[in-house]
């Protein structure tokens, strides 16, 4: 019985090992005789506390401690010069049973990417994300449990019912909804293709971002491609300077799979500037010290597909003006109060405010797509009508200008 | 007509969430109203405080009255000594009581409150104990976390792990082990220490770094001290170790004598290229005390010459070891003081001329060609500035003489925020004008349009007392003002506030970022005036260089003072000054 208990308790280490019957009785013997031997501790409350550690049987788990564990090191003393996965892999299993947030199971290529870490603190890192990522796993596995044990009993309510009450229903359309939405969604892009707007992602990013960057990229982009494509009025997207079998496209490749061929964008290694007019092209930046006023339907906005979490400051802005390019950033400043985090938007933000401008024109309907979190509301009048008044206020040249007028409206077109 | 607006409404909360009769924080928080009329550029500040009771640090007093003064308040800068410089140590926090923050400190966050056992217990106690216990984590591994860190009692971590090990079949979870071994070492337990060794080995083929990192710092005192460097060489094999654990193993070979043993770790821990603790390096001259051995009084003396390499400065404890060895070196008769520098540049100890602060002429190349190739290149002109732009600046600087003084013109006409820019720019230029100075006005080109900030008749008398160069207004200004001055010679100063620590940390290597920061402690100029009226003053330059250094029969080693809150972009002010009687 005790035995299999210790069992139990072993079976959580890697290490393989074998107890032979003599030793489990002897195990059980010696914690037996010191567990007799206790004498309770507080019996004397009032007494200073004199005994000696020995004499409360303090010292009792270490004999059985190390004569417990004898078997697992005979097992494995032997080999010293293992490689040093193994030595990684014991590391991280002793990672977790000291608590540490490193995952359970762990794969070969992942414990190599491991060992690669340069530092302990990014071996930390690293660990910390593939346990996190392994309890989500989990979390949605008992998630898809319990709706099939929910779905289950469902059908069966409804085998119950049906067989109540057979009776013959009128519908008008059959339930193929998804299918007709997407090739609705397909006629419309289509369209987009022909006499669409153009809105380039400008992919020549990939040298500055690491493999994780660059897959948050991916995301990102497959985020903007799926806003898009269920709008009233698409773009007609481009991904520029989009290499092939870079390691871009090979990310794309895979994340969309078979579509990634019937997917109704431009995906081209040419540069917008070979595509385009300069002169119709606006960048669109954060870095830009020019701020964008009103949506021009006329022009062709560039997206730089890029997720920095260096913070490599104006690498986009240095971009277009290495290309001569004109350059715009949101006017969040004049619309929002912002509060925290940086004025780099993700592109799927980027392309649903993009979208709203065009079909709706207005920036505080836009601008809801920023997110909550980043600002505190918005402005009570926009900050550009404020600019406008103190400048009026200081030419002193419309002093015949009712003033309050300027309060109400609440934006101003130049 | 006043409005009122509430700032800093997290503070509310934090106010309310502060429970007084916990009594752990040490951090107080700040109600802070803030009024402010229609013109909206009269502000006052009013701080209710609630301060917990153990809060009775002069520093905190310090903080609470620099909070009623405003910035930029005639006199209350008076603080601010004029006699230190911008880099002295201690300057930064200064600056900072000056413009104290909006919030509060974070509070800490409120503890499960259980009491825990001062005697050990017996089952039936840890039982209902952890019936008791209401948290979410596993009962056992808090209680022992608790434990470590209020540094309970080893004999009630005992009772704890004898009832778990009674409960498990006679298993103690590694964890709890870790926890105990930390108690141990605590406590200077040796013995227990190495039956939780024992325990360990016996069990676990291989542990991980704070397993080890404890055995180390326990084996070390006994007699088994040996086997901590197989540990390290365990640690090896999966990582680098960390400095401490050299630290240790180092503390430990000194301990029992093995002076060789020390050295060669010492060696690889420079070879990994760590930088060794202070701490580390204390301990070689407080054992170097006893030894009367002039190889190892020379390593003592190549310990010294890396703090100069790396410029490191020792803290005063460890400036203290290094008078006492000096000292105890016989037959060469050193003799220390603790002193201070003078303006001038002189050891008021001896007399004697501290270091120059300005580079050699190699040094001074290097650190130029650096500088343009890692500030304003940086592998993209485009980022900082345009390659015509480059070109612009570079002939610009070449068509002129060498300058005397370059201005951050943008920089210094927002020193002063009531008055108008262009007029304080004019007031800086015209004053330095007078004294027969080349001058170079480093702006951007927007400063050349009229408006309310920017006058053109102000900036054509700034351009004809002063040559000037504008750059694009989406280019740095910064690096164009730090190469003008470096190309103008060793006598060129610049003037601006800024600290400049962002181009400090594009230039690529430590060795160039020190040569950089040297540089600019000998060249930069910061306006110390309090309002535009008055006449210019600067920050006074240090004439000499913050280092250690030897001329031989004598050593002047900077140290930090255990009570001076040292900025890594300042250098200490107080020195250990070293000479031979002869």
């Amino acid at each position: 019985m005790s035995g299999s208990i210790i069992l139990r308790s072993c079976a959580r280490f890697s290490v393989p090992f074998t107890i032979p019957t003599n030793r489990r009785v002897l195990c059980s013997a010696v914690l037996q005789k010191y567990m007799s031997s206790k004498i309770p501790a507080v019996s004397y409350p009032n007494k200073e506390n004199t005994s000696t550690p020995e004499q409360l049987g303090l010292d009792g788990w270490k004999i059985t401690m190390k004569s417990s564990a004898q078997e697992d090191v005979s097992t494995v003393s032997s080999d010293k010069d293992e490689d040093p996965l193994a030595a990684v892999r014991e590391l991280v299993e002793m990672w977790r049973l000291l608590g540490k947030e490193v995952p359970e199971h762990i794969s070969e290529e992942e414990l190599k990417t491991a060992m690669e870490c340069v530092s302990k603190s990014s071996k930390r890192k690293y660990l910390k994300y593939l346990y996190i990522r392994e309890k989500n796993k989990k979390a949605k596995q008992i998630k898809k449990e319990m709706k099939a044990a929910t779905r289950e009993k469902a059908i069966k309510e409804q085998l119950l019912e049906t067989a109540k009450e057979d009776k013959q229903q009128n519908f008008l359309f059959l339930r193929l909804w998804d299918r007709n939405m997407d090739i609705a969604m397909g006629w419309k892009g289509a369209q987009a293709m022909q006499f669409g707007q153009p809105l380039v992602f400008d992919m020549d990013y990939d040298n500055y971002m690491k493999p994780k960057e660059l897959q948050n990229t991916v995301s990102q982009l497959l985020e903007s491609e799926g806003w898009n494509r269920r709008d009233v009025d698409p773009f007609h997207l481009y991904f520029c300077n989009l290499k092939t079998d870079g390691a871009y496209h090979k990310e794309l490749v895979k994340r969309y799979g078979e579509k990634w061929d019937k997917l109704l964008l431009t995906a081209t290694e040419k540069s917008h500037v070979d595509l385009f007019p300069k002169d119709s092209i606006i960048y669109l930046t954060a870095d830009s010290p020019k701020v964008m006023t009103t949506f021009k339907h006329d022009k062709i906005y560039i997206v730089g597909s890029f997720v920095d979490k260096a913070m490599q400051t104006g690498t986009s802005l240095a971009k277009a003006k290495r290309l001569k390019l004109a350059t715009e950033c949101l006017p969040l400043d004049r619309y929002l109060q912002w509060d925290t985090g940086t004025k780099n938007l993700t592109l799927d933000q980027m392309i649903r405010i993009l979208l709203c401008l065009k079909n709706t024109g207005s920036w505080e309907e836009a601008l809801k797509f920023v997110p909550r979190r980043k600002h505190t509301g918005y402005m009570e009048i926009s900050q550009h009508s404020q600019e406008f008044v103190n400048r009026l206020m200081k030419s002193k040249t419309f002093n015949s200008f009712p003033k309050g007028s300027l309060h109400t409206q609440k934006r101003w077109h130049k | 007509m006043m409005t009122f607006c509430f700032t800093g409404i997290r503070s509310f909360s934090k106010l309310w969430k502060s429970n007084p009769y916990l009594g752990l924080s040490p951090g107080h928080s700040y109600l802070s109203l803030f009024f402010k009329d229609c013109y909206g550029n009269q502000q006052k500040w009013f701080s209710l405080k609630t301060v917990s009771a153990q809060n009775t640090k002069a520093e905190n007093l310090l903080i609470a009255k620099a909070r009623y003064f405003r910035k930029g308040d005639e006199g209350s800068n008076k603080q601010v000594s004029s006699d230190s410089h911008l880099f002295a140590a201690g300057a930064a926090k200064k600056r900072s009581q000056m413009n104290p923050h909006k919030e509060g400190r974070a509070l800490p966050p409120v503890r499960d409150t259980i009491q825990l056992p001062t005697k050990p217990l017996n089952s039936e106690e840890w039982d209902k104990l952890k019936e008791d216990f209401k948290g979410k984590a596993n009962f056992e591994s808090w209680i022992i976390s608790q434990m470590a860190h209020s540094h309970s009692s080893i004999d009630v971590a005992k009772s704890l792990l004898a009832w778990v090990a009674a409960k498990n079949n006679g298993i103690v979870g590694y964890n709890l082990l870790v926890r105990y071994l930390y108690l141990c070492i605590f406590h200077k337990q040796t013995s227990e220490v190495i039956d939780v060794y024992e325990i360990m080995k016996a069990r676990y083929k291989r542990l991980e770094p704070e397993g080890y990192t404890l055995l180390i710092q326990g084996l070390i005192h006994s007699d088994r001290w040996k086997e901590a460097l197989l540990l390290l060489e365990d640690i090896k094999k999966v990582m680098v170790p960390s400095r401490r654990n050299y630290n240790d193993c180092i503390k430990g070979a000194l301990l029992h004598q093995d002076v060789n043993l020390a050295w060669n770790l010492y060696q690889e821990l420079l070879d990994h290229d760590l930088t060794p603790m202070l701490k580390t390096l204390k301990t070689f001259f407080d054992f170097g005390k006893n030894i009367k051995d002039d190889q190892y009084s020379n390593k003592l003396l190549d310990i010294l010459l890396y703090l100069r390499d790396y410029h490191l400065y020792p803290e005063e404890s460890f400036a203290h070891s290094i008078k006492t060895w000096f000292e105890s070196v016989p037959g060469e008769q050193w003799k220390g003081q603790f002193t201070t520098v003078k303006e001038s540049g002189h050891c008021l100890g001896c007399g004697k001329a501290i270091e120059s602060i300005h580079l050699s002429p190699e040094e001074y190349e290097f650190l130029k060609g650096k500088f343009m190739r890692d500030v304003i290149d940086g592998g993209d002109q485009y980022k900082k500035t345009t390659p015509q732009e480059l070109e612009r600046f570079q002939n610009f600087v070449k068509s002129r003489p060498p300058f005397d003084i370059v201005i951050d013109g943008l920089n210094v006409a927002k020193t002063f925020p009531k008055a108008r820019e262009s007029q304080v720019l004019l007031g800086v230029v015209s004053q330095l004008a007078k004294q027969n100075l080349q001058l170079l006005v480093l702006g951007r080109k927007h400063m050349l349009t009229q408006n309310s900030k920017w006058r053109k008749d102000e900036m054509k008398k700034v351009q004809q007392q002063a040559s000037c160069f504008f750059a694009d207004n989406i280019s740095e200004d910064d690096p164009f003002l730090l190469y003008a001055t470096l190309h103008s010679g060793n006598h060129c100063r610049f003037i601006t506030k800024d600290l400049m620590r962002d181009h400090k940390a594009s230039l690529r290597d430590a060795k160039t970022q020190r040569l950089f920061f040297k540089w600019q402690q000998g060249h930069q100029l910061a306006i110390t005036r309090r309002f535009a009226g008055s006449k210019l003053t600067f920050q006074h330059i240090p004439s000499y260089d913050t280092v250690v250094q030897t001329t031989g029969d004598s050593w002047h080693i900077p140290y930090d003072e255990d009570m001076v809150e040292r900025y890594s972009y300042e250098v200490p002010t107080k020195w250990l000054c070293l000479h031979r009687k002869t």
